[in-house]
This record gives C-alpha cells, structure tokens and sequence, in this order.
C-alpha cells in the first residue's frame, strides 16, 4: 500500500489558490459555515494586500481584531453597517490619490448590502468607486439570530417571520440584490457561490482588475447551517442544489452585458433545493409552487437580459 | 482667491465663504460634499474651486451625510487630510458615523453650521444640533465671525493632526447669522497657511491604514482594552487644552491675529459682573458692554471658543471673584432649567466661590438677540450680583414661568 | 483593573505582525473525519472544500489537523469516492 504511489489529480481550483490563507486555522464561523470558506478563499486568490472592510455581522468577530490583536493578517478597517460602502469609498478615494496600491474589499452580509446600508451602496456604485463590494448573502440577519432580510425567500421561516397559526414564514418575495446592482450600469456585477469554486475565483480575479477603474460587485450565495436548520456538512451541496435549480443563477455583467457563467441545462424542480433546508419544511405544495415561480421570474428576467446585444461601457 | 499670491488678500465673503476658502487653504486630500441648509454654499464652492483646479482632491459627491463622515473617517484612517461640513439634521443623520470617527481617533476636521434640530422642522439658527451630539469624543470650537471661522478651520487641522491630540474637531458657528452675512476677511496666502501647517510633518507619523501591512483599524475594544482606549482618549482631550493654546498663540505669530485660546476674554479682568456666551451673539454683547463701560459699568465678557474639551480651568481662573455671572445659551437642555452650557459651568460652582450663576436662554430659532436683549440680561445680572430675588433661568424673549405653561 | 497595555496605539488598531488570535475550534468537535486511503483519488475536493482550510497533504495523502477541525463533515460529504467518514469522538478514547 504505502508503496502504491498515487497520482495526483487536482482539481484545478487549486491553480487559483496562490496566496497564503491569512486567517488563524481557529476562527470563530459555526462548523461548517460556507463563509469560513469564503472569507478565507478570498485573499487566497486576490491576495494579501487587498484592504477588507468588515461590519458587525457573522463575520465581524473574525474579520475585526479584538483588544489590538488580530485575527489574520489582511489590513483591514472595522466599520459600521450604516456607511460601509462609504467608508470603503474613503478608503479607495485615497489610495487612487496617493498612488498607493491595493485592492479595497468591502465584505457585507445581505443585512448592510440590501438593507441598512443599501443607500451608500447604490451611491457608490452609481458613483463607479473604484473597489470590489462582496455581499455574502445568508438570506437573512444571522448574526443578531436569524431574522428576516429582504433577501429572505418566500416562505422561509426566520425569528421574525415564524410559523404560526397566523403565518407561515415570510410572506413576501426576496429582492435580486446582483439585478439591483447591475443597473447601476457598473462595469462588473456578478454572482458566484462556494459550490463552484473556479467560477467563483474567475471573477474575483476579474473583479480586482476591473476595480482599479470602477465600481465591481460579487453577490455571493452563502447559505447559514444554524440559522437555515441544515447539517453542519451540507453547506457545499445547498450551494450546488441552489444552482442546479436556478434558485442562484451563476451570471455576470461586465459594461452591461449580461451572460450565464454557468447555464443549467436542465433545471431540477426547487423543491430539491427546498427539502435540503429545514426553514422551508412547513411549505405546503402551493407554497413552494409560489418559490418555484419566483425563482422562474427571476431566471427570465436574467435570461432576457443575457440576450442583448448591447453594452454600456463608461467612457475613458 | 490668488492662490500664488504671497500676501494675504482682504475680501468681502460670508462665513461660509470663508469657510470654504479655509479648507482650499489647507490642502484636503479628500472632501466629502452633500448639501443642507445652511451650509450648502461650503460645498457649491468647494465644486467650484475643485472644478476650476484651485482645490486639488478627490472630492466625493456623497449620498448623504452619513455617507460623507464614513468616507472622510476612513479616508483619514488611511493617512488622508480631510473636510466635510454639515449642519443639523445632516449632524443628526451622520450621528454614528461622528462617533466612529472619534473611535477611531481620526483626526477629521469638519464645519458645523449651527441650526436648531430636535423634532420640530426649523431653518433657524441655534445651537441645538452641537448640543444634541456633545458627548461624541470630538473637540468642539466655536467662532464669532467670518474672519474667526477662517482661523478656526485652520487652527482646527493643527490641533486635529497632531501627534499628542489625534481627535476630531468640529468647528461651529451660527446658521444665518454668520453663515450667509458676508464681512470683510483677510484671507491668508497659501504660503503662510502651509508654514503654519508644516509642523506637521515635522511630527512622528500616526498609524495609517496600508494595504498588506498587517494593521487593522476597528478593532473591538474588550473589557479593559475597551477602557484603555476610553481611557487615552480622555487624556487626549485634557492635552487638547494646552495644546489649543500654544496653537493660538503659534497662530498670532503667523498671522497677526489673537482671539485668546480656548476662552476669550473681553474686558474681564476688573468686571465685577460677567456674560458667558459663544456664537455670533458675542459681537452683540461686546457692542453692549463697550456701551456699559461707557456708563462706567465693570463688566465683562467670557466667550467659550472651545466646548469641548470644556475650558474648566480657565473659566475657573477668569470668572474667581467676580459676583455674578449670566450664562447665555442659544439652546436647551432638555430636563434641566438652565441652557446646557450653564448646566456645564455650574458642574464646578463650588470652585467658583461665591459667584452667583444665572441662565438665560436666547436666540432660539433665529429670535435675534438684540442689544435690548442683552442690555436686559445685563440688568438682571446687575440685580444677582447685588443679592436681588433674580430668577435662576430666564427665557429673555419668551419670559413665562415655566410652571404656568 | 490589571496594568496590562492592550493597544500599542492611540486608537482601536490591531497588529498581526507578531502572532494571531487563534481559538481551540479542535475542542468543538463530537466526530473526526477518518480517511480510507485505498478510495482516495488525490483529488482534493477534501482540502479546496474545508471551510478552516486544515486540511493539507501530508506524506502521500490529505489529512486534517484536528487541532483546528470543528467537525462539520463538509470533506467527508463532497468526497467523491466517499473515502473519509466521520467517527464520533468517543471511539478514540
């Protein structure tokens, strides 16, 4: 046996991996967490010299030092949800003046991105700041526990959408956070989730190159095994399954234009998805047929808009 | 505005005005602008002097104000020079933002326009937006006039920046008043500014926030490493008072120009009887004292340049001996009888001996104080000194009691 | 109140130059992922998928430094070959 030489065959994800992972290996994410993944995988392939920007949230208590230690080695500025495209704006503004180099990171979750802090976000975007805007999207303020975002789907139950006799989750429909993005005519939006990897690490490349000249925006899948009721191993497969069944579609938009990064053939039914995630369980057929639609909507819109032919570069 | 010219120009501008020309004066590497009543002209200048290349800096055409103090702060954390101005509502909207920064111990210098604020919609004058956000860890300045609110954004970097301080500092003055009426100001040349700020450079650098250096700015402050920090930017406060003095009297130096440092004293040192005020209503009362002395009256004026850190000692020093002392405030405290700064003052009454202490609560919501109003609160400070029944507060233009309403 | 100095600066800043904070995440685990290394392909879904990235070849094969592995099963999960299992803890007592 230990004569037996294996060969290697790597996946090729690993040829994106260049940079040390700057994190401490004990960093406070729940087990199984899918953004410990994130937020390690991104230095990892960007590199260490990106500036992150964190607000209070699941990642604050990593990403944000504590009595003048660190958590890693990234630089990196502790801001409020309120104004954290604007402080990253700051950030950004400065190093363009001062010629000093750099990618500004600006990493959120859907509670700073969709809401709290969407104003600054579009203000920066319709600005074209130059830097990446990651929004990790647990679909929820899971931080404070598990309360409703508008980015919560349909249906699912959170601490202030609960299931009762009066009410059967959340009753109203998530907002297309990337979409909303995208029409701020920025020169790159796009989506990317744990589950694809090299997809994923393509545009934060791009993202890097792109945001020396202009605002770029990643809105980033990232489901929550506490707050979502799912197995501490499930994280990567709810990604997959989140995909497989256009619930997350893979796209991007460089200039304004549109295009699948990753186009499902055959789309399975969102009742795979569903099933693997317990805040969904109370849904009745119909209810899930309200996703499904949903879900639906969302992928023609995009599908849509992947069919123009037409850009909308800034001018130099 | 020359900005080759070696010598200093005298001109007619508003406050904001100079303001706005202070700031150019001062070199900002980055200058957040979003618009509110009245301070609106600080930033339609600033465009201009950006647009027409006499302002070289990234200037962000913000999305709010909250939006604008995030982006000065971090700015700053990253090893910027600064400015943004607001006012009122546009305080209150940045409001977390004001206290990040001085978290963060950024040395931000920003221009309030001083408006009354609290619930009711009021385009007015008063103090009540600085007020409202006193405890914010920032150093308060407040001018008189246009001229002083020239010196004061530039005295304002001096102190923000150094080395010993490193706290932000909030220069106020009044909406309406100051902010639109324009006067004559002598407007120093670039060169005589930049000497004034060169002292600098000559400091050790402060912590700057660079991409792979390893450092972080937020951190979180636990337990006693909380306190530690509370702790350092207390003491940074008490420095800032000498310090603001040896600024003041640098700034003479330089520019011929003295205002006292953190208190001005008019014609206090043989007054028996004194006013205590800040803001554009100083001009006012020292009209009225000139009038008083005339008469052969002793009094005095204590005007409050700095609120914060508050001037204790040297309010203790000029007002020790003196028999009563009539506190003007053109704000409230809400849950207090007496306006907020003579609720500050009477904190160490105890040091000011047997001083008598009244409030008088004026100019809210631009009801001008007159020199009527003035000459009215002088009387009853001449009525507390001789041990006549004064109320302790007094509203001068709204005289009810408060128990009839 | 210790006399302990926490922050080597005038305001909240941290510095990683010297050591990192580091948590005993290896105490948080009921199972440990156990590699069968005659299924193993290399492929290293294991290692690219491990959310604390503790995961690393060493020698011929990659294994998980359970000093930092919270025990989550993510590798175990998205292995192809179904190569690691996971065991609770107690049976390594």
């Amino acid at each position: 046996m230990a004569d037996k030489k294996k060969k290697k065959r790597l996946s090729k994800v690993f040829d994106y991996l260049k940079y040390e992972d700057p994190f401490a290996k004990g960093v406070s994410f729940c087990a199984g967490c899918p953004l410990e993944r994130l937020v390690r995988f991104v230095p990892q392939v960007m590199g260490n010299d990106i500036v992150i920007t964190g607000t209070p949230s699941c990642s604050a208590p990593v990403l944000l030092g504590q009595n003048g230690k660190s958590w890693h080695k990234l630089s990196y500025y502790g801001t409020l949800m309120t104004g954290a495209a604007s402080n990253a704006t700051g950030l950004a503004r400065y190093y363009k003046r001062a010629g000093i180099d750099g990618t500004v990171v600006c990493f959120n979750g859907d509670g700073t991105a969709a809401d709290i802090g969407f104003g600054n976000l579009s203000g920066a975007a319709e600005r074209n700041e130059p830097f990446v805007y990651i929004c990790y999207d647990n679909e929820g303020y899971m931080n404070t526990g598990i309360q409703k975002s508008s980015t919560t789907p349909f249906g699912a139950k959170t601490t202030t959408t609960p299931v009762g006799s009066n009410e059967r989750g959340k009753n109203l429909r998530r907002k297309n956070l990337g979409l909303l993005l995208a029409m701020h005519k920025i020169p790159y939006a796009a989506t990317a989730t744990l589950s694809n990897l090299e997809d994923f690490a393509k545009k934060l490349l791009k993202a890097k190159e792109i945001s020396k000249k202009g605002f770029c925006f990643l809105h980033i899948f990232s489901p929550c095994p506490t707050g979502w009721g799912m197995p501490t191993d499930t994280g990567i497969e709810v990604c997959r399954k989140a995909v497989q069944t256009n619930y997350f579609p893979l796209w991007e938009a460089e200039n304004g234009k549109f295009s699948f990064t990753k186009e499902v053939k055959k789309p399975k039914p969102i009742k795979e998805y569903v099933k693997l995630v317990k805040k969904f369980s109370h849904l009745t057929e119909e209810e899930i047929e309200v996703l499904q639609k949903d879900v639906d909507y969302e992928y023609a819109v995009l599908k849509q808009l992947s069919l123009l032919d037409q850009e909308c570069p800034l001018p130099d | 505005m020359n900005m080759n010219s070696e010598k200093s120009e005298l001109k007619v501008i508003t406050g904001n005005g100079a303001a706005a020309i202070s700031a150019v004066l001062c070199r900002p590497d980055v200058v957040a602008a979003y618009p509110i009543t009245p301070q609106t002209e600080i930033i339609e200048k600033l465009s201009h002097y950006h647009a027409t290349g006499r302002l070289d800096a990234e200037m962000v055409t913000v999305d709010g104000e909250n939006s604008a103090m995030n982006t000065v702060t971090a700015a700053s954390a990253a090893g910027a020079r600064v400015f943004t101005a607001t006012s009122s509502w546009g305080l209150v909207f940045m409001y977390d933002a004001v206290l990040a920064a001085s978290g963060a111990r950024a040395p931000v210098v920003m221009v309030n326009v001083n408006r009354e604020t609290p619930g009711i919609i009021a385009v007015s004058a008063g103090q009540q937006d600085m007020i409202s956000i006193r405890d914010c860890g920032w150093i308060f300045l407040i001018a008189e006039d246009s001229q002083e609110i020239l010196d004061l954004v530039i005295m304002a970097y001096r102190l923000a920046e150094d080395y010993d301080i490193q706290v932000p500092v909030m220069v106020h003055y009044d909406g309406f008043y100051l902010s639109y009426m324009a006067e004559r100001v002598e407007v120093p040349s670039q060169k005589s500014v930049d000497d004034f700020l060169a002292v600098l450079k000559t400091q050790p650098e402060r912590t700057k926030l660079v991409p792979g250096q390893k450092l972080g700015c937020g951190a979180h402050g636990i337990l006693e490493g909380y306190v530690e920090l509370r702790h350092k930017h207390c003491a940074a406060m008490e420095r800032a008072k000498d310090k603001f003095e040896e600024i003041s009297l640098d700034f003479e130096k330089q520019f011929n120009r003295s205002y006292g440092g953190q208190i001005e004293e008019y014609r206090l040192d043989d007054a028996e009887i004194v006013l205590v005020a800040s803001g554009s209503m100083c001009g006012t009362i020292k009209t009225v004292i000139d009038e008083q002395r005339e008469k052969g009256l002793k009094i005095g004026l204590l005007r409050i340049r700095m609120f914060r850190p508050f001037p204790s000692e040297k309010i203790i020093k000029a007002l020790k001996g003196k028999k009563c002392a009539g506190v003007v405030d053109r704000s409230i405290c809400f849950g207090f009888k007496p306006g907020p700064m003579c609720v500050e003052l009477k904190s160490f009454s105890r040091e000011l001996g047997d001083l008598k202490i009244l409030s008088f609560i004026d100019g809210i919501a631009n009801t001008d104080i007159t020199k009527i109003n003035v000459e009215k609160m002088i009387s009853m400070t001449i009525a507390g000194a001789k041990g006549e029944n004064v109320p302790e507060v007094t509203w001068i233009s709204y005289d009810k009691d408060l128990k009839e309403c | 109140m210790s006399e302990k100095i926490y922050f080597n600066f005038q305001g909240p800043w941290s510095d990683a130059a010297t050591e990192l904070l580091c948590s005993d995440t290896g105490s948080w685990r009921t199972e440990r992922p156990v590699l069968d290394e005659e299924k193993c392909i290399l492929c290293g879904f294991c290692a690219m998928y491990c959310p604390i990235q503790c995961i690393e070849m060493k020698g011929q094969f990659f294994h998980s430094d359970l000093n930092f592995c919270k025990g989550c099963g993510v590798c175990a999960r998205e292995c192809p070959k179904k190569a690691i299992s996971m065991v609770p803890e107690g049976e390594f007592k």
